[in-house]
């Protein structure tokens, strides 16, 4: 079980659609939960059910579910509130910043749920984020976290450097917060043009881009 | 104070590029600029720029008010301009709504406030997603004929450009000068580069007090008399007739657009802000197909690129006018060319994002 949080727009929802693909491809049962409370109408909606057709077991809003509930209609569903209940890997995918963290508290078991990793995703380039002091400082904020997960990027102007620069830094930040690198993740185009050691040896994750699709 | 913890100081240091949303580009833009100030009140999609400003504004020594609504947070910005203040505000739909008794009040009084609007789905309060319907009521919405300027931006440079030009033309000009946005910018993910204005030569024109500067008014300087009320209709006459003759003179200093392959052009796509995206797609599509077009982005709604536009209509048979709206662009775009008799058509889509292929298809059946 795994939560992927963190600042705004820095890939959670990428880095969460991804690996439950990936997981899903190794033949495991996978359940992708949408928990993004904090801004519920731009999230895997558009996209539920090209997952859904890849294999995954999806539980997030559809559009015509949302009909009518207007802009204040950021629920948590009882199928969501129990999600960490499921059967196989459960994967979720929560809203931003530590508002988006707290909605971690709102889940049924947590506290009996020790498999339950929460992983923050760290893009460099994004300002909040841009130096270890300022990711220190942004973790410490978000409260339990177990792993860094380094997802810096440029959109399509990343390059190895930005890339080398981005695992460098979320490196040194991991060693002063005592916490893991989970892995790098890096867009699927660069799968032959960079290893281990580019990214401080971290494992790398390939990532397709689902979130481009997701055209509001 | 030395130079280096002056240096520390500053929100943004030298260039860097970076990837970010639209609302946190112009929350950066804003500090860049050397913004005090910010009063506001939530509404989605510009909620982000409040909420990036009051994580950063602490850091900075910026102040933030949250407001109960946005007429107060409008008259609060107001009060913060008159104290000398570089202030702004933000708001989106209904809020914008609301905005347009206090900015009527700073036409009136010549008051440079910065509002940006992202817009979202109206009438009302519709959608909170995206729609260019807002662009009636930003350039147009107070009572009276108040002069404002409006720039419509297309892409994250140009948020953070021109968050950064709105201080100065307000500052300069003495009129209220407005960022319209709208949802899709506000929410996507692009990299620009963001950069201290002083490291590029831009120099911030200076905020001073309006009201209440020093000395004794009448005696050591003149009295400030800013007026939103007029006994009798001469009054107000002289005034609106002097306050928009000097619109005009300043306008063309301001007035900017965008034009792209309209040399040669026969069919002409106009369109704004991020839909110019798609129709700048459009062109380079159509283009590798042998038609002729050419597309033409007022960047500045108001004041509207007038000469502009009627030059680039000069070899043009068909004019196409594309929006996320019921025609509220066509009606500026018009009452530019009166007189003219290009044959003109139009995609309407109020509210609902438009695509290169969507113009393409259009063009194609056009010429």
């Amino acid at each position: 079980m795994e939560a992927y949080i963190g600042e705004y727009a820095s890939g959670k929802s990428e880095n969460a659609v991804n690996r439950a693909l990936a997981l899903h491809a190794d033949g495991r049962d996978v359940t992708l939960v949408d928990l993004d409370t904090v801004e519920p109408f731009y999230t895997l909606r558009p996209i539920k059910r090209s997952l859904e057709a890849q294999g995954l077991h999806v539980i997030a809003w559809e559009t015509v579910d949302t009909v009518g509930l207007g802009e204040a209609g950021s629920l948590l569903r009882a199928d969501m509130r129990w999600a960490l209940h499921q059967q196989g890997d459960v994967i979720l995918d929560i809203g931003y910043g530590v508002d988006g963290a707290k909605t971690l508290q709102l889940l049924q078991g947590r506290e009996a749920c020790p498999e339950l990793r929460i992983i923050a995703v760290i893009n460099t380039s994004r300002p909040m984020t841009a130096s270890v002091e300022d990711i220190v400082e942004y973790v410490g904020e978000l409260g339990p976290v177990d792993a860094l997960l380094n997802n810096t990027h440029l959109g399509d102007e990343t390059n190895l450097t930005v890339i080398r620069e981005g695992a460098r830094l979320v490196e040194e930040a991991s060693r002063r917060l005592g916490l893991p690198v989970e892995a790098t993740a890096v867009d699927e185009r660069f799968r032959h043009l960079l290893d281990a050691s580019d990214v401080m040896n971290h494992s790398i994750r390939y990532l397709q881009r689902w979130m481009a699709k997701a055209y509001w | 104070m030395t130079d280096q913890t002056i240096n520390q100081q500053k929100p943004v240091q030298g260039e860097k590029r970076m990837f970010m949303t639209g609302n946190e580009v112009i929350a950066y833009a804003a500090l860049a600029a050397g913004a005090e100030m910010m009063c506001g009140y939530p509404i989605t999609p510009q909620n982000e720029i409040m909420h990036y400003w009051t994580r950063l504004a602490p850091k900075y020594e910026r102040r933030f008010l949250q407001t109960e609504d946005e007429l107060s947070a409008g008259f609060s910005t107001l009060g913060g301009v008159l104290a000398g203040r570089r202030a702004f505000t933000a708001t989106a739909g209904p809020g914008n709504v609301l905005m347009q008794e206090p900015l009527s009040m700073a036409e009136m009084m010549r008051i440079p406030i910065v509002l940006i609007v992202q817009q979202r789905g109206g009438p009302s309060t519709a959608t909170v997603i995206y729609s260019q319907q807002e662009v009636t009521l930003t350039c147009y919405g107070g009572n009276g004929e108040g002069a404002r300027i409006v720039y419509s931006p297309s892409n994250h440079q140009e948020l953070y450009d021109y968050t950064l030009k709105a201080f100065n033309t307000a500052w300069t000009y003495r009129f209220p000068t407005f960022i319209l946005g709208d949802g899709y910018q506000a929410k996507m993910r692009e990299s620009l580069t963001i950069y201290d204005p002083a490291v590029r030569g831009v120099q911030m024109v200076p905020t001073e007090p309006i009201i209440g500067g020093p000395g004794a008014p009448g005696t050591e300087r003149e009295a400030v008399h800013l007026r939103n009320t007029f006994n009798t209709e001469e009054e107000l006459y002289e005034i609106i007739t002097a306050m928009m003759g000097e619109y005009d003179r300043i306008a063309p200093s301001i007035v900017e657009h965008e034009a792209i392959q309209t040399d040669d052009a026969e069919i002409l796509i106009l369109s704004h802000g991020v839909v110019s995206r798609a129709t700048a797609a459009a062109v380079r599509e159509l283009r590798e197909a042998g038609i002729k077009v050419g597309s033409f982005r007022p960047i500045t709604l108001r004041p509207f690129p007038v000469e502009a536009l009627r030059n680039a209509l000069k070899p043009v048979k068909k004019m196409l006018i594309v929006e996320s709206a019921q025609g509220q662009l066509a009606k500026l775009c018009k009452e530019a060319i009166y007189g003219e008799t290009t044959p003109i058509e139009y995609i309407f889509k109020p509210g609902v994002g438009v695509t290169a292929e969507e113009v393409v298809a259009k063009v194609k059946a056009m010429a």
